[in-house]
């Protein structure tokens, strides 16, 4: 039996014994009844009953918010515990110590007074959203160390999870959300930092504290642990080269052979080392050439090993002299989670031992080697643990900058006793967790961690897309490398990821055939014979609550030994994952441009998952009656082509609401900017035309019509911001800096909100939010559920449309060569010698269809039809053949498929007719597959990427054309473009092009030197200034980035000289 | 059509026969014509038929959930009782006023003026309470907006006349849409040789009710025809029994079955005969046109007949 299957196994049995056991609260386990209950649940749709129970229970986030609430309930003082005493160095009984320490309500100080903040307060006014950690100190004062209390000392402010134990939110109902501002299917599990959503994605990495038997680059058999502990984190590598084997640690410069270490742990007998990994002679044997290797050095003595290593370690000058230094090494780095208790290695040597034998088992059966990719093998750091990891470091900075400080003023004599308190600055875990978490940067070089794009902004394109944010895991291996390993498929990804670590027994009995390793979070704690009888004991007490439920426990046949991963539910460490989740961006809202679609409408066709996540309460697209056919030749590439009298009536229209942003900047000298209302002469006419948009206070005024040019904040600036009279300002001593409305000619926008607020420089913050209705045009792009994305090809009226005999037009037209590359459907096609049974997706009905098809059942029998992947087998979706018997009971065709009348010849069909074009009012020579599939629009819109320019700015050195859309810039005539102008010939316009459109710029050359002179406009005449004459000077005409190039080489003394013929 | 260039005339007279004439309903059979009349008749019905609708809005005080564009469109798309509007100018040529849209010849003018008072209960504001100068009604109340206890709704609406083909919402058509008759003929010598149970299967495999079976002579008899959807179901079924002729179905090319359904701006009977006097104006301005002048490719048509 793999691993990998052992931990199907268990899960399978978990979810079938233990579901109808909770459903019966009488149910004890002993109980004799527990058998019937314990009967397999038959039916998949039952099993289906599970899912939405365990999501009640877990929430699709839960894991972000459990781990925050494990760091602010349990990490936080753990941390802080651990590191409670800080003491002048010169002066140990000057000191001071944190007793307690928590989280408080979120909050902010204004003016000394702490208010409540809420988090929509916090988005809207561009905080953080932070509750202060409050601890208990106490320290001593002055000269006779009188020992002073502080309560609720204020350490710090960190950023607060919505939904966690900390946040206002925790435990409210919809009605109290809704008066918070907050949607009540928000999920939470994000931070406010600046007032942008910020979420931290879940890290993937490889286990810590657990062996990993591999090869490495040079193709040696390597035995790897990274361990990891509250105090260090270290690797240790073991490796076998020349068939010796070393080990490698950071701290030693050379390797150190193996049996050297294990005497130096005090295992000085050979024979002891040779049981610990095993009797059978293939072990000997491997080992052999190391002990004889150690043997050579005359290595016979703890003390000899010991000697012998010291010589090899990095910086010898450190650490304890008394002990040595690489018996402090060995104690603390050398597999550092394996604790030495009063001097003890024991537990030492036989992790080491283990490590040796599972080296030599690799070497000897290439099986037993460990898969890297293995899920079993990967732990998922959530943003607890990650916050806790930041909080930590600057926790310790804050104290050694307090220690600096404590040092500094102890040395002085101060008159008035100093307050120690005074030293603790908040502001170093405030910024440093602000910092981070708005970047995305944890560079922690406390534990040697640097880690960029860990946190990112929440999208809210949809309610999907949010949701896949807080799911999504950043992989450890670098995206950029095409390694296929990590990004294939792995089958224990199926379900779920657990947790663990490793110590021991004695001699060679650890790896006596038939008993088996008892490990605990990498930890071994024993050994049992009868490993199924033990793994079934402790199964029974997970049953019966004694373990926490998710305890996972299995057989290990190919390690030979029992562990029992004990996840930490409870504690808020669990780590689960769904990796199905879909990300289509599509119109929801966002904050400072946000989309919202006008008639969004719940999917006819949803799935078991689309009603778990509630994807069905907060719809993002419409249902398109779609008619796959090809149409116009508009079509091609995925085009699709769209009936004009839809988009009248409102199909894929959407709102884009963009934000504005203007400061009302202070100045040293007491000064400010001013906003004024708008300046009108004595008719009342306003002064200038693009002041319309203004209302009387200077602000833009919601629900009037703004247009390019026009000013949303008529703001004024004073002209000298340094003078530091304190007299009065007149009207003339402002200059103006309006904020100008950059939009798009010809497009009508609308000022839909102006918000005041002031920012945490007590700075006014005006937030101008511009509407803008946009009706589908040409370019825009759509997609339907099924990865099958495309933009609008063109726009047809609708009498040009085809038509069916029941008058039923459709909304768009889709090419039929789009179902082939729907990437859906290719999964399905991967997926399907995986099914084994004959479901309808097997004879090619693929998910585009089966929505088509639903969808068309759906209209017609009033009901919302499902069509979950792979859900027919097991009754989550309904089959293909239900759908067309309720498609032929309403009088469609099985296949979904309509006579549409079109534009062919009706005389090339005789037999029968099909479907109806608009044009000639002749049928179609094929039947049409025609119906409702959901569509949605996403925020790619040619409105924001059209882009054309006559002649316009240019860039200041070279002259030449601005780049980009946003800087007005030119379209570049590049190389490839050039290559085929070249090739055809076109010598005129490759010559207007580069050297006329672009840069020109007249210079004066000398005939003689060859170098570039000037003109002088007083004399009228050029001038060579090497040749201290304007005798042989020509007028010539050559880019300017020529030009430049020439000067920039005299700048170098390199002498670019021009011959000139006569042309 | 007296034409310089010989050739045959084709020239046909169709005849109309309506069966079915509701308000906002019309069925009826279109004879001795092609598909190019049919379609041109469809195509003037859902596009170029004239209404009246809002086309103007000013919005004085909005404070309800949904913005002033998102209200101001489903105005316009409210059908509004247009059966003056063939009379009425479009406000482009209105020699009356300056093009405003604020005249009584080409324009209705709306207020609509709604306040949801102290009451806990949400209020619908529906196309009732749109007021206009002329006493046009619309039709029965149209949603537009729900209004919170607080909020408001006061506007001002110029309604024009106009056609489908510039804005849907000045299409009177819901559903305008023809079918070939079809013709059904079934080979009684060839059924005489099927049994009870084969007439059954045969009469089952159509999806619509087409076929029935008379209960006194247990012969295959056609019910409805034009239930047909041409979908060659039964044709199938003759084909995979052995026995092909046994029925033939096919669509005659001269006569179609027209449903029309509109919005309720104007009757359907308006609806049609409206549609084929705007059909007639633009025929006859082509008529109208100078021989010599440039029809360009229309001229080419016409001349080749």
């Amino acid at each position: 039996m793999t691993v990998a299957a052992a931990v199907d196994d268990d899960m399978e049995r978990t979810e079938e014994e233990e579901a109808p056991a909770a459903k019966d609260p009488n149910a004890s386990l002993p109980s004799p009844t527990y058998r019937s209950l314990a009967a397999p649940v038959t039916k998949p749709v039952d099993k289906f009953a599970l899912l939405p129970a365990f999501l009640k229970v877990r929430g699709l986030v839960k894991e972000h918010i459990d781990s925050f609430n494990y760091f602010i309930t349990k990490g936080i003082r753990n941390i802080v515990k651990a590191n409670n005493r800080i003491e002048a160095r010169n002066n140990p009984s000057i000191f001071l110590r944190y007793n307690s320490v928590r989280v408080g309500v979120p909050s902010v100080q204004v003016q000394y007074i702490a208010e409540k903040i809420t988090p929509h307060f916090c988005r809207l006014s561009d905080r953080t959203y932070s509750a202060p950690v409050l601890a208990d100190i106490e320290y001593t004062v002055g000269k006779q160390y009188e020992l002073k209390r502080k309560p609720n000392f204020i350490i710090g402010y960190l950023p607060i999870m919505l939904r966690s134990h900390a946040c206002v939110l925790n435990g409210k109902d919809e009605a109290e959300l809704a008066r918070y501002g907050e949607c009540p299917l928000d999920p939470g599990g994000y931070f406010i930092v600046k007032g942008t959503e910020k979420v931290i994605l879940i890290q993937e990495q490889l286990s810590k504290n657990r062996i990993i038997i591999d090869t490495d680059s040079k193709g040696r058999v390597i035995a790897s642990v990274t361990s990891s502990t509250h105090e260090i984190k270290s690797k240790t590598v073991i490796f076998m080269e020349k068939e010796k084997i070393y080990l490698q640690l950071n701290q030693f410069t050379k390797p150190i052979p193996i049996i050297v270490v294990m005497k130096a742990m005090g295992m000085e007998s050979d024979q002891e080392v040779a049981q610990m990994v095993g009797r059978d002679p293939r072990y000997g044997d491997l080992l052999y050439p190391s002990i004889q290797e150690c043997a050579f050095e005359r290595i016979y003595t703890q003390k000899l090993a010991l000697q012998y290593m010291d010589d090899k370690v990095m910086y010898p000058g450190a650490g304890n002299q008394k002990e040595g230094r690489s018996k402090s090494i060995l104690r603390d780095v050398f597999v550092a989670h394996v604790p030495v208790e009063s001097g003890n290695f024991r537990p030492k040597c036989i992790y080491t031992a283990v490590m040796l034998r599972r080296m030599m088992d690799a070497i000897l059966n290439a099986d037993t080697f460990d898969d890297k990719d293995y899920v079993g093998n990967k732990r998922l750091e959530l943003s607890g643990q990650l916050i806790s990891l930041l909080f930590e470091d600057l926790f310790k900075t804050m104290n050694s900058n307090a220690v600096e400080l404590m040092n500094k003023t102890s040395e002085k004599i101060h008159s008035s006793p100093l307050d120690l308190s005074l030293h603790i600055k908040e502001n170093i875990i405030t910024h440093g967790l602000e910092r981070a978490i708005s970047t995305g940067n944890w560079d922690i070089k406390r534990f040697r961690m640097h880690r960029k794009g860990v946190s990112q902004v929440l999208s809210r394109l949809s309610y999907m897309a949010s949701l896949g944010y807080m799911t999504r895991i950043t992989p450890q291996f670098e995206k950029t490398r095409k390694t296929s390993g990590p990004r294939a498929l792995q089958p224990s990804q199926c379900y779920s990821l657990g947790v663990e670590d490793l110590s021991l027994l004695s001699g060679e009995e650890i790896h006596a055939s038939g008993s088996f390793l008892v490990m605990f979070n990498g930890l071994i704690l024993g050994k049992h014979r009868q490993p199924q009888r033990f793994a079934n004991a402790m199964r029974k007490l997970r049953r019966s609550g004694i373990v926490g439920e998710f305890v996972s426990i299995f057989v290990n046949e190919k390690q030979d030994g029992i562990r029992s991963f004990d996840d930490f539910l409870r504690d808020g460490l669990i780590e689960y994952l769904d990796v199905n989740e879909e990300n289509n961006a599509l119109l929801f809202r966002a904050d400072s441009l946000l989309y919202l679609l006008v008639y969004a409408q719940r999917p006819l066709l949803t799935t078991k998952t689309i009603e778990l996540v509630g994807y069905d309460k907060l719809g993002a697209g419409q249902n398109a009656t779609v008619a796959v056919m090809s149409y116009s030749g508009y079509d091609i590439e995925d085009a699709i082509v769209m009936n004009k009298s839809s988009l009248d009536r409102g199909f894929g229209r959407c709102i884009a609401m963009k934000k504005y942003t203007v400061t009302k900047e202070k100045y040293e000298g007491g000064y400010s900017d001013r906003i004024v209302k708008p300046q009108r002469d004595k008719d009342g006419a306003l002064l200038k035309q693009n002041m319309r948009a203004l209302d009387e206070d200077g602000f833009a005024a919601p629900g009037l019509i703004i247009r390019n040019h026009d000013i949303y904040v008529n703001k004024q600036t004073p002209r000298n911001t340094k003078r530091d009279s304190g007299a009065h300002l007149t009207d003339r001593d402002y200059k103006d800096s309006p904020a100008v409305y950059k939009g798009v000619d010809g497009e009508t926008t609308v000022v839909d909100r102006v918000m005041l607020c002031s920012d945490t420089d007590e700075k006014l913050i005006i937030k101008c939010i511009i509407r803008h209705t946009r009706r589908p045009e040409v370019g825009d792009k759509f997609s339907s559920r099924h990865g099958q994305k495309g933009v609008c090809g063109t726009i047809v009226q609708q009498e040009d449309f085809p038509f069916s005999e029941r008058g039923i037009c459709p909304d768009l037209i889709m090419n039929p060569h789009g179902f082939p590359r729907c990437k859906i459907n290719l999964s399905k096609r991967f997926f399907q010698p995986y099914i084994n049974n004959t479901s309808s997706r097997v004879k090619g009905y693929t998910g585009k269809m089966i929505e088509l098809l639903g969808g068309k059942a759906g209209v017609s029998c009033g009901q919302f039809h499902y069509g979950s992947a792979f859900g027919e087998p097991s009754g989550n979706a309904d089959k293909v053949e239900d759908i067309s018997r309720t498609l032929v009971k309403h009088g469609f065709s099985y296949n979904g498929k309509d006579l549409l009348y079109s534009d062919c010849y009706f005389k090339t069909v005789p037999k029968s007719l099909f479907c109806l074009s608009g044009i000639l009012g002749h049928p179609c020579q094929a039947y049409v597959f025609m119906g409702p599939i959901y569509y949605q629009k996403l925020k790619h819109m040619v409105l924001d990427k059209m882009h054309a320019r006559a002649s316009g700015p240019r860039v200041l050195l070279t002259r030449q054309p601005t780049e980009g859309r946003s800087r007005d810039g030119g379209l570049r005539l590049g190389e490839m473009e050039r290559d085929c102008l070249i090739a055809y010939g076109a010598s005129m316009l490759i010559f207007e092009r580069l050297l006329i459109s672009s840069d020109p710029y007249q210079v004066q050359v000398c005939r003689k030197c060859g170098l570039l002179g000037y003109y002088n406009h007083k004399l009228k005449a050029s001038y060579c200034s090497m040749c201290k004459n304007g005798e042989n000077m020509a007028k010539m005409r050559m880019p300017y980035a020529c030009k430049l190039l020439f000067q920039e080489l005299q700048a170098m003394n390199v002498v670019p000289r021009l011959k000139l013929t006569e042309g | 059509m007296e034409r310089a260039a010989g050739g045959v005339s084709y020239q046909r007279f169709p005849r109309v026969r309506i069966r079915e004439l509701k308000d906002d309903y019309a069925k009826f059979e279109l004879r001795d014509t092609d598909a190019s009349m049919a379609n041109a008749l469809r195509r003037v019905m859902i596009a170029e038929v004239p209404t009246v609708a809002i086309d103007l809005v000013e919005i004085e005080v909005n404070s309800s959930v949904l913005n002033d564009e998102f209200i101001a469109h489903r105005l316009g798309l409210i059908p509004l009782t247009s059966a003056a509007a063939m009379a009425m100018r479009f406000s482009r040529d209105c020699d009356a006023c300056d093009g405003d849209g604020s005249c009584e010849y080409c324009s209705v003018e709306f207020h609509l003026a709604a306040r949801a008072t102290d009451s806990d209960q949400t209020l619908e504001v529906t196309s009732n309470d749109l007021r206009s100068t002329d006493p046009k009604k619309s039709c029965k109340g149209i949603l537009i907006v729900k209004l919170r206890r607080g909020q408001e709704l006061r506007l001002r609406a110029i309604a024009r006349k106009g056609i489908g083909k510039d804005h849907a919402k000045w299409s009177p058509a819901a559903t305008v849409t023809f079918m070939y008759e079809p013709e059904i003929r079934i080979n009684e010598e060839l059924m005489e040789t099927l049994t009870l149970e084969e007439k059954r299967n045969l009469v089952e495999s159509s999806p619509t009710k087409v076929f029935n079976i008379d209960p006194n002579t247990q012969q295959v008899v056609v019910e409805d025809a034009e239930a047909y959807t041409y979908d060659d179901e039964v044709i199938k079924k003759v084909d995979a029994m052995g026995k092909p002729g046994l029925i033939e179905i096919n669509a005659k090319e001269d006569s179609f079955i027209f449903t029309v359904e509109t919005t309720g701006a104007i009757t359907a009977y308006e609806l049609i005969m409206n549609a084929i006097t705007v059909l007639r104006q633009k025929l006859d301005a082509v008529r109208l046109q100078d021989d010599d002048a440039d029809l360009g490719e229309l001229g080419a048509h016409l001349v080749g007949g």
